[in-house]
This record gives C-alpha cells, sequence and structure tokens, in this order.
C-alpha cells in the first residue's frame, strides 16, 4: 500500500506516540495555520487505489478508508471548489493550476498572500541546515464580495508534491467544507461540523480545526511567526523563492487576522443559527464548553523584538491576555475596568532569559539558539473561536451576559486551562435543553451544588457572583479587576514577582505544547523549567501557586 | 526610464497653479536633496552619505526599476501595545488627533440625539501641501474647508491675524469637527523623506548585518519604533538596500490611502459596507481623503454597521480595517557600490551655552519630530 506522503513536518509531534502515524517521526499531515487541516494522524490513505478526476471522502474517525463521493453527495457540495471545480471535472494538481482554474480577479482585494514559517526569523546564514518550512497562505474571494476559499501550501517547497489544502466555504450548508490534494486527485475530508461529530471530533484536520472554523494562531500583533507590518520572513538573497509570483504577492498578517476574524464569526453565527432553530439545544454542553473551558487557544506576544531589549530600555507591555481574558471580560461583557495594562522593567526580562535559560530548540533538525522567541514573551490566551460563541450566545439571548460574567469571573486569573472553571461543565445539561431554559437550569444547579461546598469552591465563587444585584455586578467585577491588575502591575517590578509570571506563562506553554496545535518545536521557546513541573495558577492578590 | 521634469503635488491634486507647481516641486527636491546628505558629522554621527537614496528629477531610473509598495495600519500601534483592550485603545485613539500618529487622522461626526456614527473622515495628506497652498492661493484653501469639513468655516478661521494659515485651526484641531489634513506633529512629508532616505543605509554592526526592522529603526534612530509605519517604511526600504539597489520614493510623493478591508462587516440592509467608502480628494491610484458615510436616503447610519457582530461605535474601529501606503522605486540592483555602516547613528551633546535655535518648523513633542539640525525649517525632519 502506498503511504499518503503529501504533508508537512510537524516537528512538535515527532516525540509523541502517535500510533501507526508516517514511518518518518517527524513527518505528519496537515497544519495549523489559516487553512490548513490534516486528515490522517494515523490512518494510511490507499492513495494507490485513488482515481484521477474522481473526488474521495475520508472523514478522519468516521471513514475507515478513502471512499468516491456519490453525486449526490457532491451535488450536496456549494462551495467554490465543488461548484467551480470539482463539478465540472477540475481537478488542479498545484496551488497555480487551482488559482489558475477559479474566475480570476477583478479587484487586487479578491486575492491575498501571505506567508508564514516558525523559523522565518532565523537568518539563514546561521543556520544553513535548517528546515524553514515556509508556507503560503492565500485567501480568495470566488463567489462573492467575502472570502470563500482559503488554500494552504508548502511554498519552498515542489508545489507538485507538497501539501495543498483548502476550506471553503458553503454557502448554502454554511460551512467550512475541508479538502486536500492527495495525487492524482482530491479528497474532501470533512465539514464544520464534522469537528463537533463525536467520531471525527478532534481527529484528523479537526485536531486543529477543533470547531470547524479556519485557524490563525498567531491572530493578533505582532502575529508571531507570520509577515506582517512587524516582521519580515528572512529568505537568503539568492533563495529561489524570492522569484515565485505568489511570494512577490504576500502581504501583511495584520490583514489576514481581519479576515479570520470574520470566518470564525461566520461559522460560529451558522452554527448557533442552527443549534436553536428549534429553540431546543440539542447538546448544549458543545455550546457552553466554549464559556467554561479551553477548546482551544491563540498565541500572544509582546510586540516587541526579544532580541533589542536591553535592561535600560523602555518597560514592556507584556500581552493582556497573559492576566485575563481581557478581549471576553473587558470588551465583550464592556466590564467598567479602568486599570492599565501593566508594564515591566525591561530589565527583568533581560535577566530573565538567563536566569531560566530560554532558548530555542528543534531537536529534530539538531538547532539550538539561545534567547527567547522573536517577539518577547509568548503565551497562550484565550481563544478567539472560543470568546466568539460567548459573545455571540450573548448577543442572541442564548444566555444573559452576567452568566457569561460569573463564569468567566471564577478564576479570572487563569484565563485558559482553568481547572476551577472546568469544573461548572459538571452542571451543563447534555441532553436536549429548551435555550429559554437553559442558563437558568445551570444556575440552579450550581446554586444547589454550591451550599453544600465550601466557599472558596467555583461553585461557591460563581454563586456569590451570581448573587450580586444586576445593578452591581458589572461594577464590583470590574473592580476585582482593577484590584488585581494593580497588584500585578506591583508585583511585576520585582525579582520574584517577574520570575513568577515567567513560570506563570511557561506553565501554560506546557499546556499548548500538549495540544496538536503545536506542531512546530519552535513555536515557543523552551527554558530549563522541568517540563514535570507542577501546573501553576495565578491568584487574584498577583501571586503565583501551585 | 529617465529623469522625471518634476514632482507632482501628493495626489496630483488640482489646487494649485503653475507657480504653486513649480513651488512643490522645490519643496520635494529640496527635502529630498536634503535628505540624500543627511546630516553633518558635527550633528549626527554615522548617519551619511545616504549615496543609495536618489532624487528622480536629477538621476536616472535604470530599467531594471521595481516599485515596492508598502503597507501598515493606520490604527496608532503604540495605543494598540499600551492598551488592555479593544473599547480602551478605541476610546483612546478617538480622543485626540495627537495620538493618532501612522500618517492617518480621522475625525468623527454623530447624531446628536442617538449618539450614533453618521459619518467619520480621514486624511492623509501632509501639512507641508496645506501651507503652501494657503500661501499661494488662500480662496483655495478656504473653498476646500468648506466643501470638505463645513460651510460655516470663515477666513479668519484658518488664518492668523498676520495671514498666516494656522495647520490647527478650529476645523482641523480636534477628533470631532473636522479633519482637513495631517496635524499630529510627526505626520509630515518631510518626516517621510528623512525616514526612507536614513533608511537606505546598509548597516553592519559588530560584523553582524542588521535585518529585522526593531533593529533597524533602533540602530538609524530614523523614527519612532512603537509606530506601524516608521520602522517598516525603514525594513522595507533597507531591505532594498541591502540588494544593492538605488532608491526613491517614487512620483508623487505622498502618502496614500491603500484599501480598507471590511471583512466581517454588515450593514443592516444587507448593501456592500465598503460601498459607503469613499475618496474624496486625490486621483484614482492616490487618494488622499476619504469618508465613511451611509446616503441620507438610507434608513440606517455608519452607527448601524457592525463587524463581526458589534456595532461601529468609535471611528478607531473603521481605522484598524484601513491600510496606508507609501511606494518606493528600486532599481540598478546589484550595482551599488556603498558601503555599510558599521555603527549605529550617534548624537553628539548639545552645546554649552545659550540654546541653539530650533530649526524645526514645528513645535517639538514628545510625539512628535525632532529637528535634524542640519536641515533647513520643514524639510529633513526625523520622526521621533
Amino acid at each position: 500500500m502506498q503511504e499518503f506522503h503529501e504533508h508537512r513536518r510537524a516537528t512538535a509531534w515527532a516525540r509523541k506516540s502517535l500510533g501507526a502515524v508516517a514511518d518518518s517521526p517527524r513527518d505528519t499531515a496537515g497544519a495549523a495555520d489559516a487553512t490548513e487541516f490534516r486528515i490522517s494522524a494515523g490512518d494510511r490513505l490507499r492513495i494507490d487505489a485513488l482515481e484521477t478526476g474522481r473526488l474521495y471522502r475520508h472523514v478522519t474517525g468516521i471513514d475507515h478508508e478513502a471512499r468516491l463521493m456519490t453525486p449526490q453527495e457532491l451535488a450536496e457540495l456549494g462551495d467554490p471548489m465543488a461548484t467551480v471545480l470539482f463539478r465540472r471535472n477540475i481537478f488542479p494538481m498545484t496551488v497555480q493550476e487551482l488559482l489558475a482554474a477559479l474566475p480570476q480577479p477583478t479587484t487586487p482585494s479578491q486575492q491575498a498572500v501571505y506567508l508564514i514559517s516558525e523559523a522565518g526569523q532565523i537568518p539563514p546564514d546561521t543556520a544553513p541546515g535548517l528546515h524553514r518550512d515556509i508556507r503560503f497562505a492565500i485567501t480568495r474571494c470566488v463567489q462573492g464580495r467575502d472570502v470563500d476559499l482559503l488554500v494552504s501550501t508548502g511554498a519552498n517547497a515542489d508545489p507538485a508534491t507538497t501539501f495543498l489544502q483548502v476550506a471553503a466555504w458553503d454557502p448554502i450548508a454554511k460551512v467550512f467544507n475541508y479538502y486536500m490534494r492527495i495525487t492524482p486527485t482530491w479528497v474532501w475530508a470533512g465539514n464544520s461540523w464534522s469537528a463537533l461529530a463525536p467520531g471525527s471530533r478532534g481527529n484528523g484536520c479537526f485536531d486543529s480545526h477543533i470547531n470547524g472554523s479556519v485557524v490563525m494562531k498567531e491572530l493578533r500583533q505582532p502575529w508571531l511567526n507570520w509577515q506582517s507590518q512587524a516582521a519580515t520572513i528572512q529568505l537568503a538573497p539568492d533563495d529561489p523563492l524570492r522569484g515565485d509570483p505568489l511570494y512577490q504577492q504576500v502581504s501583511g498578517a495584520q490583514n489576514l487576522e481581519l479576515t479570520v476574524r470574520s470566518l470564525v464569526s461566520r461559522w460560529t453565527a451558522a452554527r448557533l443559527a442552527a443549534v436553536t432553530a428549534d429553540g431546543t439545544i440539542e447538546h448544549p454542553d458543545h455550546l457552553l464548553r466554549h464559556l467554561f473551558t479551553t477548546t482551544s487557544v491563540n498565541l500572544t506576544s509582546s510586540a516587541t523584538q526579544s532580541a533589542t531589549i536591553t535592561p535600560t530600555g523602555d518597560d514592556l507591555p507584556l500581552p493582556a491576555g497573559l492576566w485575563l481574558n481581557n478581549d471576553a471580560l473587558l470588551d465583550d461583557l464592556a466590564l467598567p475596568a479602568t486599570a492599565s495594562l501593566p508594564l515591566a522593567p525591561a530589565s527583568r526580562y533581560v535577566d530573565s532569559l538567563t536566569t531560566f535559560g530560554f532558548r530555542l530548540e528543534e531537536k529534530a533538525g539538531g538547532f539550538s539558539r539561545t534567547g527567547d522567541s522573536f517577539f518577547a514573551f509568548v503565551t497562550p490566551e484565550a481563544a478567539y473561536e472560543d470568546n466568539d460563541v460567548v459573545r455571540q450566545m450573548v448577543q442572541q439571548a442564548i444566555i444573559p451576559a452576567k452568566f457569561a460574567a460569573c463564569a468567566l469571573m471564577v478564576d479570572f486569573t487563569n484565563p485558559v486551562f482553568s481547572t476551577d472553571r472546568a469544573r461548572l461543565m459538571a452542571y451543563v445539561p447534555t441532553a436536549p435543553t429548551a435555550v429559554a431554559a437553559l442558563s437558568d437550569r445551570i444556575v440552579q444547579a450550581i446554586l444547589a451544588a454550591a451550599a453544600k461546598l465550601p466557599a472558596t469552591s467555583p461553585e461557591a465563587r460563581f454563586a456569590a457572583a451570581w448573587n450580586l444585584t444586576d445593578n452591581s455586578w458589572a461594577t464590583t467585577f470590574a473592580q476585582r479587576i482593577d484590584t488585581y491588575l494593580g497588584h500585578v502591575t506591583a508585583r511585576i517590578r520585582t525579582p520574584s514577582g517577574f520570575d513568577d509570571y515567567v513560570r506563570l506563562a511557561e506553565s501554560r506553554r506546557r499546556e499548548f505544547r500538549a495540544m496538536r496545535l503545536n506542531e512546530f518545536e519552535l513555536t515557543l521557546p523552551v527554558t530549563d523549567i522541568p517540563a514535570d513541573a507542577p501546573r501553576l495558577t495565578m491568584l487574584e492578590d498577583a501571586t503565583v501557586t501551585p | 526610464m529617465s529623469t522625471i521634469n518634476a514632482y507632482d503635488p501628493p495626489g496630483r491634486l488640482t489646487d494649485l497653479d503653475e507657480t504653486g507647481l513649480k513651488a512643490w516641486n522645490v519643496f520635494i527636491t529640496n527635502s529630498i536633496d536634503q535628505a540624500i546628505k543627511g546630516p553633518d558629522a558635527g550633528q549626527a554621527l554615522n548617519d551619511s552619505p545616504r549615496s543609495q537614496f536618489y532624487d528622480l528629477t536629477r538621476t536616472d531610473t535604470a530599467a531594471d526599476a521595481t516599485e515596492a509598495p508598502v503597507t501598515w495600519t493606520a490604527f496608532p500601534r503604540r495605543i494598540k501595545v499600551h492598551s488592555i483592550g479593544d473599547n480602551q485603545r478605541w476610546q483612546r485613539a478617538d480622543a485626540s488627533r495627537d495620538v493618532q500618529d501612522e500618517y492617518c487622522e480621522w475625525s468623527v461626526t454623530r447624531d446628536p440625539s442617538s449618539g450614533k456614527i453618521t459619518q467619520v473622515m480621514f486624511t492623509c495628506e501632509g501639512p507641508e501641501y496645506w501651507d503652501l497652498l494657503a500661501q499661494s492661493s488662500p480662496a483655495t484653501v478656504l473653498q476646500l474647508y468648506r466643501t470638505h469639513i463645513s460651510p460655516n468655516v470663515q477666513q479668519n478661521d484658518l488664518f492668523g491675524i498676520d495671514g498666516s494659515y494656522q495647520r490647527r485651526n478650529r476645523w482641523n484641531d480636534s477628533t470631532t469637527h473636522g479633519a482637513m489634513h495631517l496635524i499630529q506633529a510627526a505626520n509630515t512629508l518631510g518626516a517621510e523623506i528623512e525616514l526612507a532616505a536614513a533608511a537606505s543605509i546598509v548597516r553592519v554592526v559588530n560584523g553582524q548585518e542588521l535585518t529585522t526592522d526593531q533593529e533597524l529603526i533602533q540602530c538609524g534612530k530614523y523614527g519612532e519604533p512603537e509606530r506601524n509605519s516608521d520602522p517598516h517604511i525603514g525594513g522595507a526600504v533597507n531591505a532594498i538596500a541591502r540588494q544593492k539597489a538605488d532608491i526613491a520614493l517614487t512620483n508623487p510623493v505622498g502618502l496614500y490611502f491603500d484599501d480598507l478591508k471590511t471583512d466581517g462587516w454588515a450593514a443592516p440592509d444587507g448593501s456592500d459596507p465598503k460601498s459607503y467608502w469613499t475618496y474624496r480628494r486625490g486621483d484614482a491610484t492616490h487618494p488622499v481623503r476619504a469618508v465613511y458615510e451611509v446616503p441620507a436616503d438610507r434608513n440606517f447610519t455608519v452607527g448601524d454597521i457592525t463587524i463581526n457582530g458589534t456595532p461601529i461605535q468609535y471611528g478607531a474601529q473603521i481605522a484598524d480595517f484601513i491600510t496606508i501606503r507609501l511606494s518606493a522605486v528600486a532599481c540598478r540592483f546589484g550595482q551599488s557600490t556603498g558601503q555599510p555602516q558599521t555603527a549605529c547613528v550617534q548624537f553628539p551633546p548639545p552645546p554649552a551655552g545659550p540654546a541653539a535655535p530650533a530649526l524645526a518648523a514645528v513645535p517639538l513633542s514628545a510625539h512628535g519630530y525632532r529637528s535634524s539640525p542640519a536641515a533647513p525649517s520643514s524639510l529633513t525632519t526625523r520622526r521621533r
């Protein structure tokens, strides 16, 4: 049986047990950039049996092997790949053929090309043997004025053999369809609902497209790893990529951020409309996990290049997402907090690089270099795709704003990977529940449990918040946030305080490393902090504790 | 290709008469000449010559020329990275023109009863053009203000007792009463020219070639590292210089609106939100003035348009989606014989004794310019 090979390296998975993943431990399919997905984490496709010019389906976790899509199945796909290409028996085998086969853009804004590489800021002449894994992400408006097709493919590799994957929006079914080329044809790998279905959730491409939408991990300024207005991916003077017409169209990731946010929101809106259409939510836990748990994360960092920070430099604003879920609490729920962003003394940051042995490492390639990631202090933050579900649920009155705020204020100093907040999922019904009864049912269950639990329990903390009056909860929460950030602002200037926050960020990075979203060793810096160090928690007095 | 005869006005605007056009060309060529020369060693070390920067009117553009557009987001980065959330940063950016430092400034008009935004006007026109226009044709300036800002603008609103044009006047000094042209102290064409020229110096410090935007701006000291624009412009220019090419700013020298993206925007009636973005000054490829406004015959306003489901409540929300552009032209790739600077820019301590006279035409401020001592008034000024 011929191996499926049109995939890309995922160096961070090399040391994980992946069962039947490809023979080379460094080779796994897929990616987690704007449009990327993987079709197999352990599957082997019988690609020797695939016929040219036929569309197959293979939804990992559902389909044991690829099979031909029926004419009816193909007719039900309403995205541009299906309607413009496959239904007309057009099966482009390279990204160039794909873009040429689509209706040509009539304005520059109808196509945009972006570039990403986790090794992109390591000067090529200093690490000549380092795989740079440069990829294109390409957005296209095919059937209207909005982006409806996203391509992900290798940039510095043979276009005929590098991975080529597409996420395409179906305006009728209101889902993203996920495709990948497996020479000599294409495979449909599922749609957005597949990400939520028990069999396929977390499998194949849905281990990064966790909730069914496109993914851009580094979604916020300075868009670490992406070429942007903040940084240019470094190429050798004679790199043939310079002559690639696609490379010459590359624009900054600041634009892709806007596109990806809108696409995530598009899917969230479609999803909520579908699951609430008859007034009953069949799987309330599927929605509420976005509020109580961390289904995914984004990566954020300071906007300052780490190598330019000197002990006598200006204070360093660390990313707000390190301290709290600022997007949800301060923007979406508009809690009237007035605190400023805590600033760290540059000298503390510089000292920490030595204290903790910061370095970039790719063990798979034998690469190691002292120092932090290109932009300083990268850390996971609450995922836009989680927050967007919560925001839209509030906007559509599926849950009240107060309910969302009370949930998020439980352990609000730990915006991601909070076990306390996750514990409240136990009170979310898993059976079909009327929209009108949903939040009240959860609240009553938590209140009942809280009555029998200590005041420090997550249930009791939620209950205390819930018992605030409608006129006072927002200001009370805002005051707690202001007080907490005041403590952070003071502690971050102390050696022990700053080092605690370095350990806290590393603790959260360890959690991220355990996720399939973490594909490349060079995505994050490593430190001397042991990999089995206890998970750390931030308290409201801005101290850090195991 | 050959030289051009003269630099056109920004956006190829048609306000100037023949005399004004000649004066504008002189202003630009003088600014470029001064920027090519750079400060002498008594004023700044390791900041000249700028041998790879050239004047389109005096030096040929070779056949291998390529254009290199540089774009950046209009929302001020300094505000963004120092704010704890979107609401806070939008409020801050909408509060003062002095923080709108990405070569784009705006003013917001609201419905007095509902508070909803009805119009946001954006400008990226440098103030120097208006200084010159005011000298050559004050009546035109008044007419333009009445056309674009308010019919109520009066002559003495714009001109001082001595007849001099006031860049900051009651119709152009706030985020609520109109934005005719740039007034933030660092937002000038002179700064753009000086920045591009200074960034054309290749630097190899301690044996290492500097290549990143932030390293280059820290070493070259040609602008404010905390902006989107300055490091990015400098990085793009320097990347060309490192290919041993010559660089010039394209004609017409200026700052232009590149685009308004509307991903995730929705109008209440399903109409295209981008259709409400119109350019009001500049030619088709060099717009310098834009307005976001819903026509009166529609049954909604800007404040009813949503972005990913959230209504537009601030002009700054729109600025998040605007990109500003300048364009450079590069040629003679691989032919430059200029040698890299091996050290960073250093400013000598100010001389003892009476304070030296200020040479910049604009007031210095924490957010604005610091004059380049070698430069004549308002020509080469360094963004700081």
